[in-house]
Parts: C-alpha cells; sequence; structure tokens
C-alpha cells in the first residue's frame, strides 16, 4: 500500500496539544498563586485531586464496569508511601531550612511516582485474584480490602500508628495538582479512545461476547484496575502533602464512598461528565458553608435529588444506561 | 484420501451435575466445508457451540483445531487461533457505536501496543487507520456502513445479525461457527442471507459451521448435515440423506408419527 492510510494531520497529535495546553495552564495558575486567596486555592487543589480520583476511579467503574470500592484504600497506600520518602529523605539532603525549589520538586516527583507505583502494585496483587469476581462480589473484596489496608496502617507503628504522619513537608501546590489532573485526564481519555480501549467497553458490555472476539477480560479489567490504582496513589501523595497530616481514618470506607459518587453523578464512563462531578461534589460543601449544622443534610438531599431526576448521570446527555 | 479435518470433536460429552447436555459426539468438519448442526430444540447444539468455543470444557472426549488439542484453552484464546462465532441471542456491545463493534474486533490483529494508544505517534495513527479502513471495507460488504455512526442496538434485527456476522469475521477466523443466523427473519431476509453466506464461504475461504432451524436455510447451504436429538448425534450425511433418515423424521415428529406414517 504506498498511499498513506487517511494519514493523520503531521506533527503533534490532537490529545497532546491539549495535554501541554492543560500542563501549561497548571503552570500559570502555579505561578499566578500568590494572588490568589488562600481559602479559593484550597478549594481549588482540592478540586484536583477529587479530579484526579473521580477520573482513575471511573476507568474500573465506568469505562470498564468493575464495581470498585477500594479506591481510597489505594490512595492511602500512595500517600503514605510517598510522604514516607518526603519525611525521611527531605531532612537528610536538604537539612533544616527546605532545599531550593529545583531539588524539592524532584523529590517530591519522585515521591508521588513511588507512591504512585506502589498503588499500581497493590491494585495488581488485589486486582488478579478478585477480579473474575462480579458485580456485588468485587464490590465486597474491594470493600475488605479497603478496611484491611486502614487496619494494616492503624497498627503499623514505624508509619506512625492510629496516629498517622505529621510534619510532611508542604511540597503540594495547586500547579501540581492541576498538572497531575490533566495527566490523569489524559492517560484515561487516550486509553479509552483508541481501537484497544474501546475493549474496556466492550468487555463492560458483554463478557462473553468481548472474550468471543479474542478480548481477555480478566487482563482489561486488570489494566484497568492498576491504571486507576496507581491515578489513585498519586492523588494519596498530593493529599498528603497538601494536608501535611494523614491519618489512617482518613481513607476509610466514606471516602471510597465520596469518590463513588462522584463518577455515578457524572455518568459512568462519561470523562467529562465525571470531572465536572468531581468539581461540583467539592465545590457543594463549600457552597452550603453558610448554612452551618445542616450543610450535609442538605448535601445528601441534594444527592439523592439528582439521582432521582438524573439516574443516568447529570452530566450525560448523549446515551441513556445500557440496558 | 479425504483433507484432514479442520475441526474435529471425538466423544465429546458434557455433563451438568447428573444431566448429560451432550454426549460422546464426534464430528469432523473437514477445511472449507459448510456444515450445518440441527436438532430439536434443546438437543444441544448451542452446548456444542460453546464446547467448541471453550465457555465450556468438556467432561470427557477431545477437540482439535487442525490437530491442535483444545483442551483448558479460554475463549479469548481460541478466537486467537482462528474460532468466530455469532450468538443464538444476539450479543452486541449495548454502547458501541456501529463502526465500533467490527473496531473492537480488530483488537487481535491490532498492529500497535496498549502503550502506544499513550504516545499516540505515527505508527499509532497508522494503525488506527488501517484498523478503520478494514472495519469501513466489511460493513460496506454487508451493506451496514451507512449506519456506521448509529448505536448498534438501534438497526433492525435483522441488520443486528448482519453486523454480529461481520464482527465475527474481522477477528479473520479460520472457522465460523453461526448459531441461528436466520433466527427470527422473514422468507425475503432467509434468501439473502443464504447468499450472503455463501459469499463470505467463498470470499473469505472460511469453514463454516452453522446451527439452525430453518431448514430452507440448511438444505439450501450446507453441504452435509450433522442432527443432535438429546445431545446425541443421531445421523449425519448430505441434507437429501437426513430429510429421509427415519431417525430424524423420529426426533422431530416423535415415534408415534413415524409409525403413523409408515403404516399409511
Amino acid at each position: 500500500m504506498e498511499s498513506k492510510v487517511q494519514s493523520p494531520k503531521s506533527g503533534i497529535p490532537g490529545p497532546h496539544l491539549a495535554l501541554v495546553g492543560a500542563l501549561l495552564v497548571a503552570g500559570g495558575v502555579g505561578l499566578c498563586s500568590d494572588w490568589i486567596d488562600p481559602y479559593h486555592l484550597d478549594v481549588l487543589t482540592n478540586i484536583g485531586i477529587n479530579v484526579i480520583l473521580a477520573v482513575s476511579l471511573n476507568l474500573v467503574n465506568g469505562h470498564t464496569g468493575q464495581f470498585s470500592l477500594g479506591h481510597a484504600g489505594f490512595m492511602s497506600v500512595g500517600a503514605y508511601l510517598a510522604a514516607a520518602v518526603t519525611l525521611n529523605l527531605a531532612p537528610r539532603l536538604f537539612g533544616p531550612d527546605g532545599g531550593a525549589a529545583g531539588p524539592t520538586a524532584l523529590l517530591f516527583l519522585g515521591a508521588l511516582l513511588a507512591g504512585g507505583l506502589a498503588a499500581a502494585l497493590a491494585g495488581l496483587l488485589v486486582g488478579v485474584p478478585s477480579l473474575r469476581l462480579k458485580g456485588d462480589y468485587l464490590a465486597i473484596v474491594t470493600l475488605g480490602f479497603g478496611q484491611i489496608i486502614v487496619v494494616l496502617f492503624q497498627n503499623f507503628e514505624p508509619l506512625g500508628g492510629a496516629l498517622g504522619l505529621n510534619g510532611i513537608p508542604p511540597y503540594t501546590t495547586v500547579g501540581w495538582v492541576l498538572a497531575w489532573a490533566a495527566v490523569a485526564v489524559f492517560t484515561v481519555g487516550c486509553l479509552v479512545r483508541s481501537t484497544y480501549g474501546r475493549g474496556f467497553l466492550a468487555v463492560r458490555d458483554d463478557e462473553v461476547a468481548a472474550a468471543a472476539l479474542g478480548l481477555d477480560p480478566t487482563r482489561y479489567k486488570t489494566v484497568a484496575f492498576v491504571v486507576g490504582a496507581f491515578f489513585a496513589g498519586i492523588a494519596g501523595g498530593l493529599y498528603a502533602h497538601f494536608r501535611l497530616t494523614i491519618t489512617p481514618g482518613g481513607f476509610d470506607f466514606t471516602k471510597s464512598i465520596e469518590i463513588v459518587v462522584m463518577v455515578i453523578l457524572g455518568g459512568m464512563g462519561n470523562t467529562l461528565g465525571v470531572i465536572l462531578a468531581a468539581v461540583l461534589l467539592t465545590l457543594l460543601p463549600e457552597v452550603l458553608r453558610p448554612v452551618a449544622e445542616y450543610r450535609m443534610i442538605l448535601y445528601s438531599l441534594l444527592l439523592i435529588g439528582l439521582m432521582l431526576v438524573r439516574p443516568q448521570g447529570l452530566f450525560c446527555f448523549k446515551r441513556g444506561r445500557t440496558n | 484420501m479425504p483433507p484432514p479435518a479442520l475441526l474435529q470433536l471425538d466423544q465429546v460429552t458434557i455433563r451438568f451435575g447428573g444431566l448429560t447436555a451432550v454426549s460422546a459426539v464426534d464430528l469432523a468438519v473437514t477445511e472449507g466445508a459448510l456444515v450445518g448442526l440441527i436438532g430439536p430444540n434443546g438437543a444441544g447444539k448451542t452446548t456444542v457451540f460453546n464446547l467448541i468455543t471453550g465457555v465450556y470444557q468438556p467432561t470427557a472426549g477431545t477437540i482439535a483445531l487442525a490437530g491442535r488439542p483444545l483442551a483448558g484453552l479460554r475463549p479469548h484464546r481460541l478466537a486467537a487461533l482462528g474460532i468466530a462465532r455469532t450468538f443464538q441471542n444476539i450479543r452486541l456491545f449495548g454502547s458501541l457505536s456501529v463502526l465500533d463493534q467490527v473496531l473492537v474486533a480488530c483488537n487481535l490483529h491490532r498492529p500497535t501496543s496498549p502503550v502506544q494508544a499513550l504516545v499516540r505517534l505515527g505508527a499509532f495513527q497508522q494503525g488506527e487507520a488501517a484498523m478503520r479502513q478494514r472495519a469501513e471495507e466489511l460493513l460496506g460488504l454487508f451493506n451496514l456502513l451507512r449506519f456506521r455512526d448509529q448505536p448498534a442496538r438501534s438497526l433492525s434485527y435483522g441488520d443486528q445479525r448482519r453486523l454480529e456476522i461481520v464482527r465475527a469475521l474481522a477477528t479473520r477466523p479460520r472457522l465460523l461457527l453461526l448459531d441461528e443466523p436466520a433466527a427470527g427473519m422473514n422468507p425475503a431476509e432467509k434468501q439473502a442471507l443464504i447468499a450472503l453466506i455463501r459469499q463470505i464461504h467463498q470470499e473469505f475461504k472460511l469453514t463454516i459451521l452453522l446451527v439452525e432451524h430453518s431448514m430452507r436455510v440448511v438444505m439450501g447451504l450446507c453441504e452435509r448435515v450433522a442432527v443432535l436429538d438429546h445431545g446425541e448425534k443421531i445421523a449425519e450425511g448430505t441434507p437429501a440423506e437426513i430429510q429421509n433418515h427415519p431417525a430424524v423424521i423420529a426426533a422431530y415428529l416423535g415415534v408415534d408419527h413415524q409409525t403413523a406414517l409408515t403404516h399409511h
């Protein structure tokens, strides 16, 4: 074949341009952060972390249709490992007064990646035996995993036990978080928008038919699980260096549920919807601050209302739930 | 000397608890043949398909593809070896467009690795474009290209059945198993289906095994027909032989009818 088959436009592919653009925006916001109100920065950072969590869980629960309730567990693995790395290495490398921006950024990147990879490994260990289970059973196994992780951290004294880790260096900036959110959206989006990635949806829709076409359902589910766990670990590392203190209780089952709610509200498998849902559900408690003690009641009522009105997901306009 | 069998079932048996669904079935399908598998409801035809495609593993007996035993291989591995199938109850992917149904089946022969989906450089783009072109060609062959961006479930019943065949062909099979392709079709559609199956049989140099209730389709297409009843193979031969086989008539009409017929 001498003709170029519908040769793509020369140069950098579109998704990469979008990623570079998003990273530039993240860098820009990071640079301007001195002029932004600290409260707004806080909220923005929270939004970014929740977007990473929701988009990565969406690959597992939405695109691949595997109901996982263990996302906070993977997040905690990343948070603890990244925090342990910086807590141990930062004083030795930089002394008591912190270090220059360059080396600390490198250390932070290394710590985040270590946390992400550890979470991915945990995802592999949990995923390989349990992904043969379906629906409710998988949900229960991942729920159990989340509980086990919490108990392990509570009883593991070198990582602070039930008191958790304190004095984590404040490396997380809004720029870091937005940049990682862009990478997470890019990775999940590019994976799914390829011939390979259509397999995630095929496995979700009909495992038997997918296998009959030569797609290995277990493999697809494992890939989704491991990639999802990796980004959960990254989000955990960012969270640890943002909060500066982490306790095992902060990563319990309610945290997992919170992320699942974002995915469901955004519309399972709808990346843009899930991003918007993560933004909305992070902002909602903030907006409701004036009503003080009624805040969580109103928040819950709003969730119930939204689910009644738009069960297919708040931002899903293309298609209803598959029957 | 007859050509070697592409598909060979040897004393294949499967039991579900106390129920023997398929009992000691022998079947040889030669390369390039178009064989029909018929029998009354519940005779075990679809179970035989599920055994060949690895959905079930036989309790006893062996299945071989081109001399290679298939025991223990999972369905996706068998698809990679060249066995493709359609389903009795259409199993299209609910959330994928018509084109994507076929594209997803091109994954078996995808030229690029999953990691390249992230890098998205030249090889990936070319691979995607080539698969897209192939999927569109296949859809065009079946006159389904005009629906390419529609969700599969918006297609008519007959079109959905044909789309399932396109999807199976996209895996580049050697052996194609069609499970009641004519179910729910009207006579005109059945006629078109016969022509279509004949066409793909020749164009793709396929070996086809076909489960079908419509005698019109089986008799119009198949060179050989095997008959199952209560999980056992009761007859095999040319369509003409099968039509007059006493055991087959008994299986379909019941023994009383047969005696009644012979007495008149």
